[in-house]
């Protein structure tokens, strides 16, 4: 085989095997969308154990909020248009969130300035104080599941 | 339309049960009303209680049209059925065209019995199924604090019902069929928490009404209580809040429930959406944290069902 046939077969292999593993499809989005706001919910529901006094790791706290913050940080770029469950049964993010890009901003901006009060409160230690932001940044969390994520089915 | 059908096989139930029933269903309206309940030492002390009853019977969701930016209390919100879209009425003190002329007997009878101040039978969407077992103290209570709301000036909005249920008629039938009127009793053998969390869940919180499911009439299907639904209130599913433990909320602490009940938290950190974020945000969020424990007492000593 000469190096042009070579080159032929690789290309004609890259050609063959890149649909299956495109970046940034759809579906791929959808599925590291998914994993970012997992991770914020696991923080969430580590934060809520130290909260309900069910661990004394409260010098976690500020991780956990820093984590939180990192994470929101990252939604803007994860719902690229196409990635709504009327497209995809896979996911749950309704098609309103394209129809209200401004508020859906916005409500993502909640969860950010939400998050970065956590680690000042968090930094305070003041447990009562913690407790009552959290509850600010599950209100934040709540701006954005209820008008733009389906229930389970 | 597949729903005919079932409409008329209903309608031949309601029919034939009519005749037999009708002798015995309606009951004398005055003899059921409650006496005047006490309403304390004072308006403001009833007032506030009555803020806390309001809170744990969850008013708000279904009588404020939030979607639509509704006033407070104005009603309004559409509640789509199988038996078609009711539309909540007005409960703000508003002479005209809310209950500002309801004496606390009116309210006790709505609340009680499932009767207008009219005598005319109200649909179940309005769950006096569940309210039935207020106690008349609550009652009072709850009139108090509703009279001291701002009025609204809005006209209720008719239901959209296909027939055959637009005959309010047959509102008596269903009733002597499946709604018996009476308040809460607490089981003497069990603990205080115990009985107030049953108060709470089945009475004032009325939960069962979306996480009980129903049969064709619309019946609370009893033997299923809590288990959930595929089918609740606007076609969604309902989660099952027995202590089950794979399908119910058998693995969640008290806290958990408690925390989730205050909070809108699920354990695993994700937070509610949904028509329980209502029930959060306008109700339990309000509670104190002994009648959101007595809650967790008492759901979590239920029978544990499987389902849906």
């Amino acid at each position: 085989m000469n190096k042009i046939s070579i080159a032929f077969a690789a290309g004609l292999l890259v050609a063959a095997v890149t649909p299956a593993f495109a970046v940034d499809e759809p579906l791929n989005v959808i599925k590291y969308r998914q994993n970012v706001m997992k991770s914020i919910g696991a923080h969430t529901g580590a934060i809520a154990g130290v909260v309900k006094g069910e661990v004394s790791f409260a010098g976690d706290v500020e991780a956990h909020a820093r984590s939180i913050n990192a994470m929101s940080m990252l939604l803007g770029h994860l719902f690229p248009k196409g990635t709504d469950n009327a497209a995809f049964q896979e996911t749950r993010a309704l098609p309103a969130i394209w129809e209200e890009m401004g508020k859906f901003d916005a409500a993502m901006k909640g969860l950010q300035q939400e998050s970065a009060k956590l680690i000042d409160v968090a930094q305070g230690g003041d447990m009562a104080a913690i407790g009552a932001q959290l509850e600010n940044l599950g209100k934040a969390c709540g701006g954005c599941h209820k008008p733009y994520r389906a229930e389970k089915q | 339309m597949a729903g005919t059908g079932r409409c008329f096989a209903i309608l031949a139930v309601a029919v034939s049960l009519a005749a037999g029933l009708w002798a015995i269903s309606p009951r004398p309206a005055a003899a059921q009303a409650s006496a005047q309940p006490d309403v304390g030492l004072t308006a403001g002390e009833a007032v506030a209680r009555g803020a806390s009853v309001f809170h744990a019977a969850g008013c708000t969701a279904c009588h404020t049209d939030k979607k639509n930016n509704g006033q407070p209390l104005a009603g309004g919100r559409a509640l789509v059925t199988p038996f078609g879209t009711f539309y909540t009425p007005n409960i703000t003190p508003d002479r005209d065209t809310g209950i500002g002329n309801w004496s606390v007997v009116d309210l006790a009878r709505a609340l009680h019995e499932g009767l207008s101040p009219a005598g005319e039978n109200y649909y179940p969407a309005f769950p006096y199924t569940s309210y039935t077992g207020m106690t008349d103290q609550d009652v009072g209570d709850l009139w108090a604090y509703l009279m001291a709301q701002p009025p609204v000036s809005k006209v209720n909005r008719p239901h959209e019902l296909p027939l055959p249920f637009r005959f309010r008629a047959l509102l008596g039938v269903w009733k002597g069929l499946f709604f018996s009127a009476g308040r809460f009793a607490p089981d003497p053998g069990r603990a205080a928490t115990w009985n107030r969390g049953a108060y709470l869940v089945e009475v004032l919180g009325h939960c069962g009404e979306c996480h009980t499911p129903r049969g064709v009439l619309g019946e609370m299907e009893w033997d299923k209580r809590l288990a959930g639904t595929a089918k609740g209130p606007d076609g969604k599913k309902v989660p099952n809040i027995t202590p089950h433990p794979k399908d119910g909320i058998g693995k969640w602490t008290e806290s958990d429930i408690t925390y989730f009940l205050k909070t809108g938290f699920y354990p695993d950190g994700d937070f509610a959406g949904g028509a329980m974020v209502e029930v959060i945000e306008d109700g339990t969020s309000f509670l104190d944290d002994s009648d959101r424990s007595a809650i967790a007492t008492y759901l979590r000593d239920l029978p544990p069902i499987a389902g849906p």
